[in-house]
């Protein structure tokens, strides 16, 4: 187990440089100079070629990578071009806020999606199913941004019992977190249901009800472990995700965390900020993947009999 | 059943936990923001903008956010009121030399926020820094770096390369902030996180991305501000401001777009406070791709568009329909200009005279994330079938739009300008002036050797009536000539609520907040 574990972060290493080098090119070759954007349409050409020189952005593509994969293994990420801050301190400002929300997203999705995908699957068909199921449907459809504007204009506006922006008391996590809690939950609901729906028409679930055991046993413990799986799959992924930061829920509450850095940093061109934040994200979901792997083995043997 | 109560009382547990676990979640340092209440603690204001600021080294950056906030904490040696006229501000008064230089004499006993005091000596460390700064140095640019003189604590001769009548205005924009030598080299490259100006705030604690709060000055030398604090949120949607406004959450929402303006208007609790502003929308030509290389196809297009309903139906009636390049809080702007109106048969007229009478294909470029200029490309498109134009709407990201259309790949695009001092100057020489095509701003790529005199003349002539004349008739060369359909000349809308006053706008968008008081 420690071995798959320690060949897996290696693994991390060639994902890493790769994503950068995709990022790079990709940055390299949009139209867009961030020269020209940070000093604005009305700043003369002389500026601008000026800043380029400084910047280094005259010089060839792979003097330019080159260049930076040599400071990141320093540990240098650089300073953004736009705010003169050091890359690293940027990202790791707004790391905890977008941590706080993609768990309490995570936090809601579960405590609603996981009850409702059990009851649904065990009454299925039943009104409960049905609503529940219906409710998932919208719960997917439903437009983000458009759903975190009704709630503020509902909670805040109207019942003023929460904040409608910002990021600094536990007040204002609630409307985010259930914002973003919501669309997941709809997928978990409805993982959790059908993958619970096949569990339960499997022969030991059969047997174990014959054995005599509680109904409550039978589901929770028998019958949810095995159905988790994909359960698990689906959650870590939608947490890594979220880690990569909510951009749209972020910019309607104005909660200043990854997801917004990294599309103003797009915006401008601020490359080292881009290329700063894509490395994280890259670390991030790889290791919200090891995690959700190794989870596994602890919910099914038969997994773990297979790390070796 | 058993079965059902244990699975409600999990539910049940799982909800009591997860309250109990929000109900103790961890606090930070927040400003009194006045959440919890309608009314708002007396001694604070906060201010909502689109974005948080930058960089607060006026050096560092040339947007619109950080400018704002850098007016409370900075001040210039020379100030322009709401009618844009120029007042003594650090500097007492001025008195020109000769055709270059003018010497100016400073305020005495100004003290910076570090406690140091302000002298000569920081003028010209920091127009000698602004010369260098890749951001703003063409706002200082016509200073001569080695014409800067002092002739004793507070008295100092600023030259520049070429006579340069705007320079006074020019001293007046927040690029030519006074700096603290000291400040600012001791933080380094880390200066634009921790600003030390003499103006009546300064920086208390900045949360990037979040909000800046600004704390009293109380050795200004004659500012006394009513209230201690002062909060800049940064809030990107307009709606959210205006949500925020309503809730009393926020005192002021700056940049209100037309959209919400009813929302306000409406609102017995908020007062909507709009001025004309220095900013413009317009639809270029390229000029160097026909048939806009041809000046009566870009006058029949002015005829074909309603340019008056645009400014109706887009821009919800604020602003004013443009007829020139210079909006009318701009020093020189004519404004006896005439509008080509909306005038089919005469759009139709000059087509068949150029020879397209059957018209022909085109694309316009629009920016993205600006609502209005989409909605006016697509009524450009609409209105240009009746002289057989058809037009293909294009969208770019605003990065790539910058870029292309300096390189002169389109063939018409929408775009604005802000002529940030005031000087008409600033307002049409990157524009028209052949020497500034493409990426200085002069997009339609135009050439007008008259023009180009008559510009360079109103650069150089220190006399304003003459400046005002050759101005004028640059404008009146321009109009006719019809490098733009001159679209809107815009305003600033800023809401407040209704116990605020004593907030005056600036045509700039960079309004003092420091003068206002609570009713």
């Amino acid at each position: 187990m420690h071995r798959y574990i320690f060949r897996r972060l290696l693994l991390m290493l060639p994902v890493m440089i790769g994503v950068t080098f995709i990022v790079f090119t990709m940055m390299y070759f949009t139209p867009g100079d961030p020269a020209r954007i940070m000093l604005g349409e009305s700043a003369p050409e002389d500026a601008v070629q000026r800043l380029r020189e400084d910047m280094g952005l005259n010089d060839p593509f792979l003097m330019q990578f080159g260049r930076y994969v040599t400071n990141v293994a320093r540990g240098d990420f650089g300073r953004s071009y736009t705010q003169r801050r050091p890359v690293a301190t940027m990202i790791i400002d707004r790391f905890p806020t977008t941590l706080k929300l993609a768990t309490w997203g995570v936090i809601v999705s579960i405590v609603i999606g996981i009850p409702t995908g059990i009851i649904s699957a065990t009454k299925q068909y039943s009104l409960f199913d049905n609503v529940s199921m219906v409710l998932a449907l919208v719960g997917v459809s439903m437009p983000n941004f458009w759903q975190g504007l009704m709630m503020i204009i509902i909670f805040a506006l109207n019942l003023r019992w929460f904040p409608a922006s910002g990021f600094t008391t536990w007040k204002h996590i609630v409307l985010p977190a259930i914002t973003l809690g919501t669309s997941s939950a709809a997928q978990i609901t409805r993982m959790t249901r059908s993958s619970m729906l096949e569990v339960i028409r499997q022969d030991y679930i059969r047997t174990a009800r014959a054995k005599g055991q509680v109904e409550s046993v039978v589901i929770n413990q028998h019958a949810l472990k095995n159905a988790l799986i994909p359960v698990v799959t689906v959650i870590g992924l939608s947490f890594g995700g979220l880690l990569g930061g909510a951009v749209l829920t972020e910019s309607i509450f104005s909660i200043p965390g990854v997801g917004s850095l990294m599309i103003q940093a797009i915006r401008q061109r601020d490359y080292p900020v881009v290329q700063g934040g894509v490395l994280f994200i890259a670390l991030s979901f790889s290791l919200v993947n090891l995690l959700v792997d190794i989870l596994y083995a602890f919910i099914d043997p038969r997994i773990k009999a297979q790390y070796k | 059943m058993k079965k059902n109560r244990k699975m409600l009382a999990l539910l049940s547990l799982m909800l009591v936990v997860v309250l109990v676990a929000v109900g103790c979640g961890s606090t930070t340092d927040a400003p009194v923001t006045g959440d919890d209440k309608p009314s708002v603690a007396k001694d604070e204001l906060i201010i909502a903008s689109p974005s948080d600021a930058v960089s607060l080294d006026p050096h560092g950056t040339n947007d619109a956010s950080s400018a704002l906030v850098m007016k409370q904490i900075y001040e210039t040696l020379v100030v322009q009121d709401e009618n844009m006229d120029l007042k003594p501000g650090l500097a007492t008064s001025w008195e020109k030399i000769d055709d270059l230089t003018f010497e100016f004499k400073l305020r005495e006993g100004v003290k910076f926020h570090n406690g140091e005091d302000f002298t000569a000596k920081d003028v010209e460390f920091t127009l000698l820094r602004a010369l260098k700064s890749d951001h703003i140095g063409h706002i200082v640019g016509p200073i001569n770096s080695e014409a800067i003189e002092i002739i004793d604590d507070y008295t100092i001769r600023i030259g520049t390369s070429e006579p340069f009548a705007p320079l006074l205005a020019h001293l007046a924009h927040g690029a030519s902030g006074m700096l603290n030598e000291k400040a600012v080299t001791e933080k380094g490259d880390d200066y634009g996180q921790h600003p030390v100006g003499t103006g009546p705030f300064m920086l208390a604690n900045w949360s990037n991305g979040e909000f800046i709060e600004l704390t009293r000055f109380d050795d200004h030398h004659s500012v006394k501000p009513e209230f201690k604090t002062m909060t800049f949120k940064a809030i990107s949607e307009a709606t959210n401001r205006t949500i925020e406004l309503e809730i009393g959450s926020i005192d002021i929402a700056n940049n209100v777009t037309p959209n919400e303006i009813k929302r306000i208007e409406d609102n017995s609790d908020l007062i909507l406070l709009r001025d004309p502003s220095l900013g413009n929308n317009y639809i270029g030509f390229n000029l160097t791709k026909a048939p806009f290389d041809d000046v009566r196809v870009r006058q029949a297009i002015n005829y074909a568009l309603d340019v008056d309903t645009i400014v109706e139906a887009v821009y919800q009636g604020v602003g004013s329909p443009a007829a020139g390049a210079l909006g009318p809080s701009v020093f020189a702007a004519h404004t006896g200009l005439e509008q080509y109106g909306y005038n089919v048969e005469k759009a139709k007229e000059l087509m068949k005279e150029a020879g397209l009478e059957n018209g022909f294909s085109t694309t316009i470029w629009v920016n993205d994330g600006n609502r209005q200029r989409m909605d006016i490309a697509e009524i450009l498109q609409n209105q240009l079938q009746q002289i057989n134009i058809t037009t293909d709407v294009q969208v770019l990201e605003w990065g790539a739009y910058l870029e292309n259309t300096s390189k002169g790949e389109h063939d018409m695009f929408i775009l604005g300008w802000t002529t940030v001092t005031g000087d008409p100057d600033y307002g049409l020489y990157a524009l028209f002036h052949s020497t500034q095509h493409g990426p200085a701003g002069n997009r339609t790529f135009y050439s007008n050797p008259k023009v180009d005199e008559l510009l360079d003349s109103a650069r150089r002539t220190a006399d304003p009536a003459e400046r005002e004349r050759l101005y004028k008739e640059a404008q009146e060369i321009i109009r006719d000539e019809a490098p733009w359909i001159f679209v809107q000349d815009n305003e600033n809308l800023v809401g407040i609520r209704n116990n605020i006053s004593g907030l005056s706008l600036h045509p700039a968008g960079h309004h003092i907040f420091y003068n206002v008081s609570f009713k």
